[in-house]
């Protein structure tokens, strides 16, 4: 086990180089210049003197190579520039932002991951029951609609309305910002905390948990059928313990599969999820950065992804080994 | 120069400042009362405002008056720093520069240089002076090349000021501060008969001595910039809001009384907060989360059923398509019928109508009304008349030419322009025009058009200071600034805008300008005015009592006042 996690950990050198290597290189390949931008954008032709010293200053009159290996001589000493727009630190701009994405992106996993699979069982369980025909109607419906549209029709019904018709203060749910910014254990919600974040929280774990649900109650529906299910009933277990215990366990191991590539799923939804809500995370920054072509913002935020994506795929593989006994890290995979 | 670009990012208008002024200077004592000042009965001292309209779409890029170049990054400069001038909107057919932190000012017979005497006993929000030399130091900050921002164009019209932004001089030779007499002379690098109109804008604003510590004035806007206007930040900015208090060093009734200002901003705090975009602005708004919002496309007249707006207030902008006089399909004089067609055939009725749900004022000319010396119906061209404009396609293909391809009408994309330019594609092939939208990407869009990617491109213009030279001259003369000519160039236009700007008396040098602006409407037709805008706001009518929206679209915060 060990080693497996350290051979996954020296895997995410080589994916993070690549990954922003290639984001760098595209950055010169795209047309325009970035000193244009800096002085003042597309709205006007700028002195070729203002150009001359951003180009300067920014290092953007180097060659190439020189700008590539500067820039990860300061990315490795964690030092990841300034913005080329606002001229601030986007050391500090991820520390503002990375710890937002972390509560909202935790909070949708927690959704997904109790939502996604209790329904998927409970429908597999009560296979062609009222239930089950609703909920696989609700899961695709869910992965159908647009993020965006639906954050907004959940601001409408349950902040807009709710104001609108003078309910209590305490079920009026907040459409955007962060709110009192006031957490415990990091991720826990305080005070008024959940009313800002519960709206954004359902909206990104939509997409996902359908997903979860769906694939749970079809793992779920090839376990029931297997032998060993008529086994265990058979030595006399309660439904329930026959259920969990060699159920779900088993039908658990492709939906943990799942869980890892929905976070890049979750990635591309919380972009959408925080600007429509004004959540000011990773995401929101990111469709600001790329607009402006922002390149150190862009390369710094990337980075953080990246390495969130990588580890959270690490964990899940990790995960294998608790959902199934059978498979050993490390030794092969063996099963 | 503001134009309409994204936040400027989304339905959010770029917008400038504006000032007015008097061709010889003028005492505030000679002016008007300023009616928007005067607090109405049932407003109270007190309470705070929270404002989506400024940042829907993504928080300011700048908000340092020096670099900044929208109108949401201006309401806070704006509400951080007097300036020498500002104009007073209270007649909005008639706004007047009136001075602030000028007390009075006259120029010599030639509008050359001009002497400011500065009005005694104002403070920076940290308690120091504000001096004739706090304004040098703004102005040589503002113009340092290795700072200097979109607007530092206007340095030019000081003497030394080209030497300056061009890294050859390191002072403005032009400008002199005696702190002793408090006066500010400026000496011009041409005559210059308003000015003052342009002195009060927000590149022109005085700064204390604390920038001087500064390694990079970058620094400035992303601390606690120090200011000697009516409010002062609470915290440094964030990527999500902006929090102003008052700034207890100002005082209102320093100023002169009929401004009408109070001794402290009426408002314990303005916040503007980021939101995603106007829509979900508009949601937290219904949701109660702020009281003032922008208007959602689609959405003009349920706000305007079910709140307050300002919807009425007349802005000193134009929405207008630009010809490239370059371009061979559609420019010079071989295609002045084409033109003629093209402008006739829009229904700028239908277009304000179906799109704007009628919240905006056909245009009849491309300086929209409010800017001394304007007159509405200059343009021959811009009322729908299909049955002219296919007689006058007709007599253009008559005459040997011909459109071997759709002509391509070029905008920003995702801003709300297509159904616009859809209806004026249907408009010419109604006549037999065959036309096609090309939408660009909005960051890059005028930088490309500028470039010469402009057919018929959609633009849009509101005053940085409410003077018809800033329509004739930025937008359309020979050296326009930063290209937005596309290639437009008619020498008589030129010397009319020369004359005018040189012109000191008031009636003339309007006389002058619309001569000008004839020549661009219908002998060349170089530009096709579409309609000019209107406020942008909708609030809390019931929280707030006095919110006033100036034709610039800057909101004088310290007089907004919540009901009692």
């Amino acid at each position: 086990m060990t080693s497996f996690i350290i051979r996954r950990l020296l895997l995410i050198v080589p994916t993070v180089f690549v990954a922003l290597s290639f984001l760098f290189l595209i950055f010169f390949a795209l047309p325009g210049d970035p000193a244009n931008l800096i002085a003042g954008g597309a709205e006007r032709n700028i002195d070729p003197g203002v150009i001359e010293r951003i180009n300067e200053r920014y290092g953007l009159d180097e060659p190439m190579t020189t700008q590539f290996v500067k820039y990860w001589q300061r990315t490795l000493q964690w030092d990841l520039g300034d913005s080329f727009l606002t001229r601030r630190s986007v050391n500090e701009t991820l520390g503002q932002r990375a710890p937002n994405s972390i509560r909202l992106a935790f909070w949708a996993i927690v959704i997904e991951i109790v939502v996604g699979i209790s329904v998927g069982m409970v429908s597999a369980i009560r296979r062609y029951s009222i239930g089950d025909r609703f909920t696989t109607i609700v899961t695709a419906a869910a992965s159908a609609i647009p993020v965006f549209v639906l954050g907004l029709v959940l601001q409408w019904m349950f902040a807009v309305q709710p104001n609108k018709h003078d309910w209590p203060e305490w079920a009026r749910l907040r459409t955007s910002g962060i709110g009192p910014d006031s957490w415990a254990f990091f991720v826990i919600p305080t005070g008024e905390q959940w009313r800002y974040l519960i709206l954004p929280a359902i909206t990104l774990a939509s997409v996902t948990t359908a997903l979860l649900a769906r694939m749970t109650r079809g793992s779920m529906l090839e376990v029931l059928r297997a032998d060993y299910m008529r086994t265990a009933r058979s030595k006399g277990l309660r439904e329930r313990d026959v259920v969990m215990r060699h159920g779900l366990r088993n039908a658990l191991l492709p939906v943990v599969t799942l869980i890892g590539l929905d976070f890049g799923t979750a990635i591309g939804a919380a972009v959408l999820t925080e600007t429509t809500f004004s959540w000011p995370g990773i995401g929101s920054q990111i469709v600001d950065s790329v607009t402006a072509r922002d390149l150190p913002v862009i390369l710094g935020l990337t980075l953080v992804v990246v390495l969130a994506y990588t580890v959270v795929n690490l964990i899940v593989d990790i995960s294998y080994a608790w959902v199934d006994p059978r498979i050993r890290l490390g030794k092969g995979g063996q099963s | 120069m503001r134009r309409q670009r994204r936040s400027l990012r989304l339905l959010a208008l770029i917008m400038g400042l504006s000032l007015v002024a008097t061709a010889c200077g003028g005492d505030d004592d000679d002016e008007g009362g300023d009616e928007a000042g005067e607090a109405p009965e049932e407003g109270v001292q007190g309470g705070d405002v929270v404002d989506l309209s400024a940042f829907a779409g993504g928080p300011a890029e700048h908000i340092d008056p020096r670099i900044n170049t929208t109108v949401s990054g201006w309401q806070i400069g704006g509400s951080l720093y007097d300036g020498l001038t500002e104009t007073d909107f209270s007649d909005p057919d008639n706004p007047e520069v009136r001075g602030v932190v000028a007390e009075s000012w006259e120029s010599n017979d030639d509008a050359t240089e001009w002497t400011f005497q500065i009005r005694e006993g104002l403070k920076f929000s940290d308690g120091e002076d504000v001096l004739p030399s706090s304004f040098v130091r703004g102005w040589e900050s503002a113009s340092d090349p290795d700072f200097a921002g979109d607007y530092s164009y206007l340095f030019n019209f000081i003497d030394g000021g080209a030497e300056k932004l061009a890294g050859e001089a390191d002072t403005l030779a032009g400008v002199e501060a005696d702190d002793e007499a408090m006066t500010l002379t400026v000496r011009l690098s041409e005559p210059y008969s308003t000015f003052p109109y342009v002195a009060g804008f927000q590149i022109f604003m005085p700064m204390p001595s604390a920038i001087d510590d500064l390694a990079d004035q970058a620094e400035w806007e992303n601390g606690e910039m120090i200011g000697n206007g009516p409010f002062m930040l609470e915290s440094p900015r964030t990527d999500t809001e902006v929090v102003m208090v008052p700034n207890p060093e100002w005082d209102g009734t320093q100023y002169a009384e009929e401004f009408g200002l109070p001794e402290q901003p009426y408002l314990d705090s303005v916040t503007f907060r980021v939101s995603g975009d106007l829509d979900v602005a508009y949601n937290s708004f219904e949701a109660g989360e702020a009281d003032i919002t922008g208007f959602p496309a689609g959405r003009y007249q349920e706000a305007q059923d079910n709140y307050a707006t300002t919807i009425e207030t007349p802005f000193l902008g134009a929405y207008y398509f630009q010809i490239n006089d370059r371009d061979p399909r559609i420019g010079g004089e071989e295609n002045l019928l084409l033109r003629q067609a093209i402008s006739q055939a829009i229904d700028r009725d239908e277009i304000n109508e179906a799109v704007y749900e009628g919240s905006r004022t056909t245009a009849t000319g491309i300086t929209p009304p409010g800017i001394p010396g304007m007159e509405e119906g200059l343009c021959d061209y811009c009322s729908y008349d299909p049955e002219a404009a296919e007689a006058a396609y007709q007599e253009w293909l008559d005459a040997g030419n011909e459109l071997t391809e759709p002509l391509p009408i070029q905008l920003n994309a995702g801003f709300g322009h297509e159904p616009v330019v859809q209806i004026i594609i249907d408009n010419l092939d109604a006549i037999g025009i065959p036309a096609e939208a090309e939408p660009f990407d909005s960051e890059t869009y005028f930088g490309q058009l500028a470039e010469g990617a402009c057919v018929i491109c959609r633009s849009g213009w509101l005053a940085d200071y409410p003077t018809y030279d800033n329509f004739m001259y930025d937008l359309f003369s020979t050296d326009a600034l930063d290209g937005n000519n596309y290639g437009y160039s008619n020498s008589e236009f030129d010397d009319l805008i020369a004359q005018a700007k040189a012109e000191t008396d008031e009636d003339a040098r309007g006389e002058l300008y619309r001569q000008a602006e004839q020549i661009l409407l219908n002998e060349d037709i170089g530009t096709i005015p579409v309609n000019w805008y209107n406020g942008t706001l909708v609030y809390n009518g019931d929280k707030i009592a006095n919110l006033i929206e100036e034709p610039t679209g800057h909101v004088q915060w310290e007089t907004v006042q919540l009901s009692g």
